[in-house]
């Protein structure tokens, strides 16, 4: 079985029979399909369903939650706990596990570390040595020297695997030579993340558990069409509904974005003609849905040339601020306290009765461009009317 | 697109807003009450699952209710969970007997079927019942 990414286009996640079968993670799915090996197996495919995956992260945060003083979600299916409680903490991770799998049906590994690299490294020994029962507990220090021995580098967490090509030209390939690399070496070839990875691997904690998200930077919006867009109508239709689910993150986070840039571009693996533009430019401080969507078309017209079959259109915001701080004399050709009251209004209503209730008639009615999620799975834990159903015996 | 709903009544006047005399109950004002906090649907083990079939018609659980299914409460003898028999999903009794569990299928069977094997286990134990419409 494989889980494949947006729009049913790259594996994403893969079962054990899938792994055997050579599916690699993020191989594009109509490529892997055809190996007779992977034909062999009969590997299933299933479209991603993100509510559902939304929802049983948070339960499994919830469950880790009401069991340790502190949990930071890392991502959708990683979180670093923080096991300073009176317990030991080999066996709290081995409650922690079975309350997880309990409670939130999800089987998990536990790593134990000193610092939140060491933890990484110990849930992948976890992961990939069934006799240890999902949970690697690398506090000990002799135990970690002889672990970093035979671990290549490149299965620390924040070495890439250019990184680990770079290292490996040296003859560093192994944790235990990278460690004895002199610092200003490491500082060199990998920046002071180098050197941060040196100490987090040694026990020195540089990275501390935290609680919230860093401050956005920048944020994008992009997806490939369901079926190649040869229409200006529907580009359009995309653009701007990209630009208005930007302007919903925007007003999540309390933001605006005084800079946009546009892409598009045709699907460089069909044989279809090649075609690629992008623009960037400044834009008027803003969070308004309607805003966004006006300066992401007007860009985007002039990159549309007619007779190509596009695959894909992006939206991308940066130069974010907080709105709070931001001055009101930026907001020079909008009325902000409309716009935010209406901008409001809209978000309330779609929080409650779903996204996309309400939404400025610039994104289409229909959207037959729209992302394919051709096999979704049930919302089962979201959805009234998708939820589980069991057969009375 | 989004949920199906559709605003019910008028959804302008919520009890306060009255035009002729000021509404005492301005500052009272609680919305309707919501079952998802009475049936603890917030919590991270709680989860809702549908019936299918007659078989619980004499435990008082009909075809279309909706079962809250708790998967941190401990199973007790004689109650209805929610059990993986071999990946199929299915909502019987259960019963405690020469030191394991068992599935107890009603309407007049009395073969007690054992809750053991592959991807067969209690999942949760029902502890709420949803009818929506009598």
């Amino acid at each position: 079985m494989v889980v494949l990414s947006n729009n049913d286009g790259c594996a994403v996640a893969r079962s054990s029979e899938a792994k055997l079968a050579g599916v690699r993670m993020g191989e594009p799915w109509h490529l892997a399909r055809q190996r007779s090996e992977v034909r062999a197996a009969k590997v299933e495919w299933l479209s991603s369903n993100y509510a559902l995956y939304g929802d049983m992260s948070r339960r499994m945060y919830e469950v880790l939650a009401a069991r340790v003083p502190r949990v930071e979600p890392y991502s959708i299916d990683e979180m670093f706990l923080d096991l300073d409680t009176p317990r030991d903490a080999a066996l709290l991770a081995v409650e922690l596990r079975a309350a997880v799998r309990r409670i939130a049906k999800i089987p998990t590994c536990v790593g134990i570390g000193p610092t939140k690299t060491i933890a990484k490294l110990a849930n992948a020994v976890a992961k990939g040595d069934p006799t240890l029962e999902g949970v690697c507990d690398l506090r000990d220090e002799t135990r970690r020297a002889r672990l970093y021995e035979a671990m290549p580098i490149a299965e620390v967490w924040g070495v890439g695997g250019k990184t680990a090509e770079k290292l490996a030209a040296i003859g560093v390939s192994t944790v235990a030579r990278f460690i004895a690399l002199p610092s200003r070496e490491a500082r060199r070839m990998l920046t002071v993340v180098g050197l941060r990875v040196q100490a987090e691997l040694q026990g020195v904690s540089c990275l501390p558990l935290s609680m919230s998200p860093p401050p956005r930077k920048a944020l994008a919006v992009t997806r490939c069409f369901g079926r190649p867009v040869t229409c200006w109508a529907e580009m359009r239709e995309a653009g701007s509904a990209h630009a208005v689910r930007a302007g919903e993150k925007l007003r999540a986070a309390g933001l605006v974005a005084s800079r946009m840039a546009v892409f598009l571009h045709t699907d460089p693996h069909s044989g279809d003609a090649w075609y690629s533009a992008q623009h960037a430019g400044r834009i008027e401080a803003t969070d308004d849905a309607r805003a966004l969507a006006a300066e992401a078309v007007r860009m985007l017209r002039p990159l549309w040339r007619d007779g190509y079959r596009y695959m894909k259109v992006g939206v991308m915001l940066d130069d974010l601020q907080d709105k709070a701080a931001e001055p009101l004399g930026m907001f020079v050709s909008q009325d902000l306290g409309r716009s935010t009251a209406l901008m409001t209004a809209m978000d309330r209503v779609n929080a409650r009765y779903g996204r996309g209730m309400v939404r400025p008639l610039a994104v289409g009615l229909t959207q037959p461009w729209r992302t394919r999620a051709g096999r979704l799975t049930q919302r089962y834990t979201t959805r009234v009317e998708e939820i589980m159903a069991a057969t009375a015996m | 697109m989004g949920r199906k709903q559709e605003f019910e009544g008028d959804p302008i006047y919520d009890g306060s807003n009255t035009t002729g005399f000021v509404s005492p109950a301005g500052d009272a004002l609680e919305g309707p009450v919501d079952l998802s906090a009475l049936l603890d649907l917030r919590r991270p083990h709680r989860y809702p699952v549908r019936v299918l079939g007659e078989a619980l018609v004499e435990r008082g659980i009909y075809p279309g209710d909706v079962l809250i299914a708790d998967t941190a409460a401990q199973p007790v003898h004689g109650h209805v969970a929610i059990i993986m028999l071999q990946g199929e999903v299915l909502v019987a009794q259960i019963a405690f007997r020469d030191g394991q569990w068992w599935m107890r299928p009603g309407q007049g069977r009395s073969d007690l079927v054992p809750l053991a094997g592959e991807e067969t286990e209690i999942w949760a134990v029902v502890v709420a019942l949803v009818r929506p419409r009598v």
